[in-house]
């Protein structure tokens, strides 16, 4: 049984203090929250919505269904596109996933009920060996997946972005004197239960790693509660 | 005569204090959700006022009205377009998601939530949904404060379908209108079981929540409500520190006299957040200490023998200043809150025969203002006035740049404001 507040949370602080960058996405160490969050397992985390489905593409290019990777595990799946240098956008996810997935992978009790799914909304620029560039090293190893995905074009897009509320627009950047049309969006991650609700959603406000691992331990305890 | 020199003077300081308790809300650039990450910070292009409906007025009916407020626009300080919701259910208080794709906005009289499209055509918004559920899925009436959360709306309401009092609670909704959850006002350990409005400190994850009074006394006629001494005894009194996450409540702090608006400084760093209590003109901050969270009075609005009443108030971005309407006189007061510990009152400047919501741009340049509190609170007669009113501010001087005059475009009283602009235009497709 898992200990409210117990060893995945050490383990989580043991790798908040190690995780080292090696990614395009990584950058400087994430900073520690400023609260001391609810102990996992004294609150709880209502459904929201259904997690929608739809088709997506793997790494391979093969068309499948992303409720494929949103059942059956407790899943964490961020909307990135691998062109983003927004500090408190894709990036921010990209170092808190790195840093969710080797703390649950250090863990037993978590260890093989979780996995991320990182999913492009730029299917134009992320095609799957895009994708497979920007997975890096978090393609090998380890006892959590970790899939990234992208869509073969906004037709197959739109209605994941449209259902789970994920906004996305173009901004004209003239910055540069040249006009250059940009991607942006308002960046959410999102916690899929094993029957594919979403029961969490993060912003850049909060979205950290001690408060992601809480939550999934959080609704651990709730399915062996049942 | 005014419907407030009717009651004498008893009744006027009573008026003060229940008009004071209905009249806000998170209202602009410097005091959204911090979950809205879209935030104006250059010239607004619209500014949308949710208005009561006046029988015999226009159609009668709530709607929400656009008002063209760029200067370099041909219609500046021109009213674009209104959409009417086809009730009249004391229409109040609105909010963004957290998207800024739609507004939502309710009446005080009815538990329905109308949401708008403003992102498809910013000039143009849509009315696209009811939500109906609120009354069966919570028990909770008059929803009165919209606050978006991360693909979540969280609705703070001021009253209860059982006894129409002001034990209420907050009902949380998923963006595409589903409900989620409800969460009742603490009743126990000096809670008083009342709400108003409520604000968000991520970083901190705390909710602070404050508290009116209920529908038995906000729909009544105000002349009732201040000969009623057991009404009177009906109005909040408390402050809520709530853990955000768990959504529990954690302390509840004593703050006489119905505290109202919360405004959290927006400054990054500061982790302290000011009211003003309604019904005692009085300023209080909410403050961690050595890690507790204390409620503290730090100044006084006007003079309260006078009845000066505060209603809206908006915190300038840096935290550094804060403005305040005070309904019975008219006026717009300027606070230096460089010493949160101790606000001092700059600047005044009377700026209609009744004024309600104040909003500012991200900049601190444009102020804008209405003037309703609630149907049957607002001043009679000539006094009745029912504007928006813009003014541009240099740090020194409120000077007005525009009007729309809401009786004489026959659209009703002007209460709650948002600024739009051009550029939050809804998502294209990426292709």
């Amino acid at each position: 049984m898992i200990r409210r507040g117990g060893a995945p949370a050490l383990v989580l602080l043991t790798w908040l203090a190690c995780a080292l960058p090696t990614a395009a996405h990584d950058a400087e160490p994430l900073p520690a929250l400023d609260f001391e969050p609810p102990a996992p397992g004294t609150y709880t985390l209502h459904r929201i919505m259904a997690a929608p489905d739809g088709q997506v593409l793997g790494l391979d290019g093969r068309p499948q269904r992303l409720a494929r990777f949103t059942r059956e595990r407790i899943t964490l799946l961020g909307f990135i596109y691998t062109t983003c240098v927004d500090p408190d956008g894709c990036p921010l996810a990209y170092r808190v996933f790195d840093t969710v997935r080797d703390a649950v992978a250090a863990a037993p009790a978590l260890r093989d009920r979780v996995r991320l799914v990182t999913l492009s909304f730029d299917p134009a620029r992320d095609t799957p060996a895009a994708m497979r560039r920007y997975a890096g090293s978090r393609l090998r190893g380890g006892d959590v997946p970790w899939l990234f995905l992208t869509t073969p074009s906004a037709r197959e897009l739109m209605p994941l972005v449209e259902g789970f509320g994920q906004d996305v627009r173009y901004e004209v950047d003239r910055s540069s004197g040249a006009v250059r049309r940009e991607l942006a969006h308002v960046l959410k991650v999102f916690l899929v239960d094993r029957a594919g609700f979403v029961r969490e959603i993060y912003s850049s406000t909060f979205l950290h790693p001690q408060t992601v691992l809480n939550d999934i331990e959080t609704l651990v305890l709730e399915e062996r509660a049942r | 005569m005014t419907q407030y020199r009717a009651i004498g003077m008893l009744g006027v300081w009573l008026a003060v204090i229940g008009a004071l308790l209905v009249g806000t809300a998170a209202a602009d650039e410097t005091c959204n959700s911090p979950y809205i990450a879209k935030l104006i910070k250059g010239q607004e292009d619209y500014v949308y006022v949710w208005t009561l409906g006046v029988e015999g007025l226009g159609d009668g009916f709530d709607k929400l009205v656009t008002v063209d407020v760029n200067p370099k626009s041909k219609s500046y300080g021109k009213v674009l377009g209104a959409v009417s919701v086809g009730t009249r259910g004391e229409a109040h208080h609105m909010g963004l998601t957290d998207d800024r794709r739609f507004i939502w906005a309710g009446g005080l009289a009815e538990p329905k939530i109308h949401v708008f499209d403003i992102g498809s055509d910013p000039a143009k918004p849509k009315l696209v949904q009811t939500i109906t559920d609120m009354a069966d899925k919570s028990g909770y009436l008059g929803p009165h404060t919209y606050y978006a959360l991360p693909g979540r709306m969280l609705v703070q309401a001021l009253s209860n379908t059982k006894d129409k009092g002001g034990v209420t609670g907050m009902a949380l909704y998923s963006n595409k209108g589903e409900f989620i959850a409800a969460y009742p006002m603490p009743t126990d350990n000096g809670g008083d079981g009342y709400g108003y409005d409520l604000a968000v400190n991520p970083k901190k994850n705390v909710l602070l929540t404050s508290s009116f009074t209920g529908y038995i006394n906000y729909m009544r006629p105000l002349g009732e409500v201040v000969k009623d001494a057991e009404a009177m005894k009906k109005f909040g009194n408390t402050m809520v520190a709530w853990d955000l996450k768990a959504m529990k409540p954690r302390k509840v702090f004593a703050v006489p006299g119905a505290p109202l608006e919360i405004r959290w400084s927006p400054k990054a760093g500061d982790n302290w957040a000011i009211t003003a209590a309604a019904l005692t003109s009085k300023l209080w901050l909410i403050k961690q200490d050595k890690g507790e969270w204390q409620a503290k009075e730090v100044g006084t609005i006007g003079d309260p023998a006078k009845i000066p009443l505060p209603v809206d108030i908006s915190i300038t971005r840096d935290g550094k200043g804060l403005w305040v309407n005070t309904f019975m006189d008219g006026t717009t007061r300027y606070f230096d809150l460089s010493k949160p510990e101790a606000p001092k009152e700059t600047y005044t400047k009377v700026t209609g025969k009744q004024v309600n919501m104040i909003s500012q741009s991200w900049d601190g340049k444009r102020v804008y203002i209405t003037s309703s509190l609630l149907a049957n609170w607002d001043k009679g007669g000539a006094d009745n006035e029912q504007f928006l009113r813009g003014f541009t501010w240099n740090g020194k001087e409120l000077t007005q740049v525009f009007e729309v005059d809401f009786n004489q475009e026959k659209l009703g009283r002007a209460h709650h404001m948002k600024l739009g602009s051009k550029s939050l235009r809804g998502a294209p497709t990426p292709r």
